[in-house]
């Protein structure tokens, strides 16, 4: 078939298809002509711990018509999919493992292909559901040994007295501990076994042969289960489960930012000054001012990274042991699906993340990253293929932590503890915590009789909080409720530490506090403008489960109801079984 | 005088039967052409699917030989793994929502064949269909944050009662302890199980239906002729001519389930330990731990994956055989086919 021969009809049809193929496609090819001025869509993956900070980048960006999307699967899957290839970046709390000490196999991404970005930084909180007397206790202490012997399963209820030690101002509950931990690959895992590992050898080595790993004992992405644990996915898994109304006596860790979006208490963690903090972004600020930080730029492989073995032995006051940066993980060269339209996405989005989104971190429960990596990572921007490069101001970022010397000046102004949050005194602070923050607990002295709780007491929220406070930025509202009979709800967080709560209507979809998973299925409607929380005394007090269970009358009565039933049943069962089938 | 002439009968004598040719037209070919594509795309997936999982599992398979089948553990990169646990944790839960998936699945199927009426008749097979589409990851929050909550009372009740028979035992827990935890009832295989069987039941019940609605009507009105009552009627008529369905719905659903992935692994507590308590937290699926995993295992770990999705594919496929065996022995089943 020679185009030539074609009758002229045919060849009318044909033209009449290609201008129509082509008044077809056109409309779908402009956005491609328009490509120089607008940005190519990006993936990114990893860290559930730093999911709620590049969450609210990733919404705030939007309005520049950038469009990137965010898989919190972990942030051992993060760095997996990025040296497939699968998605444009990474976001990691701890670096490429060449050499993991776990047993697991060995990450090998080619030498100079990637660059590390310090992003956020943030405490690794211990979220807890404990209540008293049907009173929920938003005040637990725990010294560092403490917290390690939760996880090991070495002690295994609230009233231990190791526990009761920490807290003289509460009578701790014979209610048994549920430690969660997460079961997919986490690099809140990996900093807290290597904190464990680093603060309490022992511990540590003993539950690792006991769950079945030895001799492979070093720190680890997977945590190692034992019986009596809960293993959940991401941070979002054990935020969501240690807040429902079943997981009473349940402890889990995930970043500070999921205590506050689940209106949820943090334990205060024993530092080396002896005091007991909370990893407020001015806490973790201070702390990771002891943190080392890598500064051979000769080395992508560990330029940026961080040694935090000052950050556990810090004699700052202020200071809390978990606290540790999260990394974003970018290409430094065009391979696979990654090209320089995406790198040009990518580096407005990390200029963003570094400058600006900066300014909203402590709001959502992170740090803000200190003036001397926020330069370094403008450096490493730079890395990034195709990245337009943007003169950015450092004044212009606002960021807290700036200040004209050079100096962390919210790590400056961090206040001190207060002298009820010092180990060994007679009580405790009642000052709630995390996203209780606003909610105390009532406390009395160990001289007190065994009652303990003076009911009434603590059910008060603390007025502190200023429900028209105004809007912060960064998607994050501070509400407040009032119920029917006119007590007032903690909506609101800005108490202690100045950071509201987050508005589970604000949130990405995937992150909302739901209102059915905790306190707020108890108190008010979940749009009502805040995070309900404040239900101390709405609860009715310890309901006996099961008062009744299996005892030998019964279980006597029980098979003579089924011996009768049977000496009924069976035979003409039989019966009629055989009679029918005898014909046949 | 004859008027007409009759013909000659003899001269067709040996009748010879007229040659049936028939001619395919252009429609028929291409039909015939495309139906038989489709049916052999189908077959050489599964065979592609079969070979390609044969092929990723070989390396693991051949470090570990048959201590595959009989460790519990699972690290991979460190050579000591096994889908004794998994394998296990997926057949139990499996067979928990299959047993909650038959009574209801069944109820269903007769209540809408036989006993409701028409308006309503068409609403519930609507419904039930509607079941099926909702995404298994709906199911899986569902489960996780409503079901799971409802359900503790249920496995409170079940242990202080039955905790006797060895399988509802939980560990760690003591129902005559106003303060003991719940969460030893949580992420349990009993939970997931309920959770899939919801999901397993409207595929179970589409089967069954079809199968009551072709109970013929004559023996339905020779049954009720000879008094029987409606009750009567569907334990003589429509059970035993729909056994193959039931059976039949029930294996399906039960490859289902052995398959279910998003909504276990969101409920579950993954553990590998060798778990048979129903009732206590933690177990696994095969399917889950493979969702949980493979985007965080690489090179050995991932063909560690795949020969455990190798071994649920072996299952899985035996179970469907199974049961379209079982469906196109059957009275019912035979007379659709025909």
């Amino acid at each position: 078939m020679n185009f030539a021969t074609r009758s002229p009809r045919r060849t009318t049809l044909l033209a009449l298809a290609v201008a129509l193929t082509i008044a077809l496609v056109a409309p779908a090819a402009t956005p491609v002509a328009l490509a120089g001025t607008s940005y190519q869509r990006i993936s990114g993956e990893g860290s559930s711990w730093a999911a709620n900070a590049i969450d609210a980048m990733r919404v705030n960006v939007s309005q520049f018509g950038i469009t990137v999307d965010y898989n919190p699967s972990g942030s051992t899957a993060g760095r997996k999919n990025f040296l497939n290839g699968t998605v444009d970046f990474a976001a990691s709390d701890i670096p490429f493992q060449f050499e993991p000490e776990d047993g697991s196999a060995p990450e090998n991404p080619a030498p100079g292909s990637y660059a590390y970005i310090p992003v956020t930084a943030g405490g690794t909180a211990f979220m807890y559901n404990l209540q008293i007397n049907g009173k929920r206790v938003t005040n637990l202490r725990l010294s560092g040994e403490n917290v390690v012997k939760i996880f090991t399963g070495v002690i295994t209820t609230w009233n231990d007295p190791a526990i009761q030690a920490d807290n003289p101002g509460l009578v701790m509950p014979a209610r048994a501990i549920v430690p969660v931990v997460r079961s997919d690959g986490s690099g809140s895992s990996a900093q807290f076994t290597q904190w464990m590992i680093a603060m309490f050898p022992s511990l540590w080595d003993d539950f690792c042969s006991r769950s079945g790993r030895a001799p492979a004992c070093g720190f680890t992405s997977f945590y190692p289960t034992i019986a009596g644990m809960i293993a959940q996915s991401g941070d979002l898994g054990v935020a969501g489960y240690v807040s429902q109304g079943f997981a009473e006596g349940a402890i889990g860790y995930v970043n500070y930012s999921y205590a506050l979006g689940s209106a949820f208490p943090v334990a205060k963690v024993l530092n080396a000054a002896g005091y007991y903090t909370e990893p407020t972004p001015e806490n973790v600020a201070v702390s990771l001012l002891q943190a080392r930080i890598n500064t051979d730029e000769s080395n992508p492989a560990v330029y940026l990274t961080q040694q935090l073995d000052g950050v556990y032995t810090d004699a700052d006051p202020r200071s809390y042991q978990l606290s540790s940066y999260s990394y974003l993980i970018v290409p430094t060269k065009v391979a696979g699906q990654f090209n320089e339209d995406k790198g040009r996405t990518l580096g407005a989005f990390a200029y963003y993340a570094m400058c600006q989104a900066q300014q909203y971190s402590a709001s959502l429960g992170y740090s803000p990253m200190p003036i001397n990596l926020v330069e370094a990572s403008f450096e490493q921007i730079r890395k990034i293929p195709g990245v337009e490069v943007q003169s950015v101001s450092i004044a212009e970022c606002k960021n807290p932590t700036f200040s004209p010397d050079g100096s962390n000046v919210l790590a400056e102004n961090a206040a001190r503890p207060q002298e009820c949050d010092r180990q060994g005194g007679q009580s405790q602070c009642p000052n709630g915590t995390g996203g209780l923050s606003n909610v105390p607990t009532a406390v009395s002295g160990p001289a007190t009789n065994g009652g303990g709780q003076t009911p009434g007491a603590g059910t008060t929220p603390a007025g502190g909080s200023t429900p028209s406070a105004g809007s912060t930025p960064g998607g994050v509202t501070p509400g407040a409720g009032t119920t029917a009979n006119g007590t007032p709800i903690a909506g609101g967080d800005l108490g202690t530490d100045g950071a509201p709560v987050i508005d589970p209507d604000n949130l990405n979809p995937g992150e909302v506090c739901d209102p059915d998973t905790g306190v707020c299925g108890v108190v008010g409607a979940p749009d009502d403008g805040g995070v309900t929380g404040g239900v101390v005394g709405a609860q009715s007090p310890t309901v006996l489960a099961q008062s009744s269970g299996w005892t030998s009358s019964i279980a006597m009565m029980l098979l003579v109801i089924g011996l009768t039933l049977g000496l009924v049943l069976v035979p003409a069962v039989v019966w009629r079984h055989l009679s029918r089938t005898e014909p046949a | 005088m004859a008027l007409t002439t009759l013909p000659d009968l003899a001269a067709a004598e040996a009748p010879v039967p007229r040659e049936l040719v028939a001619r395919k037209g252009r429609g028929d070919r291409v039909f015939f052409g495309g139906a038989s594509f489709s049916g052999l795309v189908v077959l050489a997936t599964m065979v592609a699917v079969g070979v390609f999982l044969a092929i990723q599992a070989a390396d693991a398979l051949s470090a570990t030989g048959l201590s595959f089948l009989t460790t519990a553990e699972w690290q991979p990169d460190r050579g000591q793994f096994g889908i004794a646990s998994v394998m296990i944790g997926t057949v139990l839960i499996a067979l928990v929502a299959v047993a909650i998936a038959l009574p209801i699945s069944m109820g269903t199927a007769l209540f809408i064949t036989e006993v409701a009426p028409q308006w309503l008749r068409s609403w519930l097979v609507a419904l039930v269909d509607l079941m099926a589409a909702v995404p298994s990851v709906v199911y899986g929050l569902w489960g996780l944050f409503l079901l799971q909550g409802q359900l503790i009372g249920l496995s409170r009740w079940l242990n202080a009662w039955f905790g006797w028979i060895p399988f509802l035992d939980v560990a760690r827990a003591d129902p005559n302890s106003p303060l003991s935890s719940a969460s030893v009832y949580t992420a349990s295989a009993f939970i997931a199980g309920v959770v899939v069987a919801m999901m397993v039941m409207p595929i179970s019940c589409v089967v069954m239906r079809e199968v009551f609605s072709q109970v013929p009507m004559g023996e339905r009105e020779g049954a009720f002729a000879l008094g029987s009552t409606r009750w009567g009627m569907i334990r003589v008529v429509a059970l035993p001519f729909g056994r193959g369905g039931i059976i039949g719905g029930t294996m399906l659903g039960l490859g289902r389930a052995l398959g279910e992935t998003i909504a276990v692994l969101l409920i579950i507590s993954p553990r590998f330990d060798i778990n048979f308590h129903l009732l206590e937290a933690g177990g696994n699926s095969v399917s889950s731990l493979i969702a949980l995993r493979t985007f965080e295992s690489s090179g050995f770990g991932l063909s560690a994956l795949m020969a455990a999705g190798l071994t649920l594919f072996a299952v899985t496929l035996v179970v469907n055989f199974t049961a379209s065996w079982f469906v196109a022995r059957s009275r019912s089943g035979a007379s659709s086919e025909a």
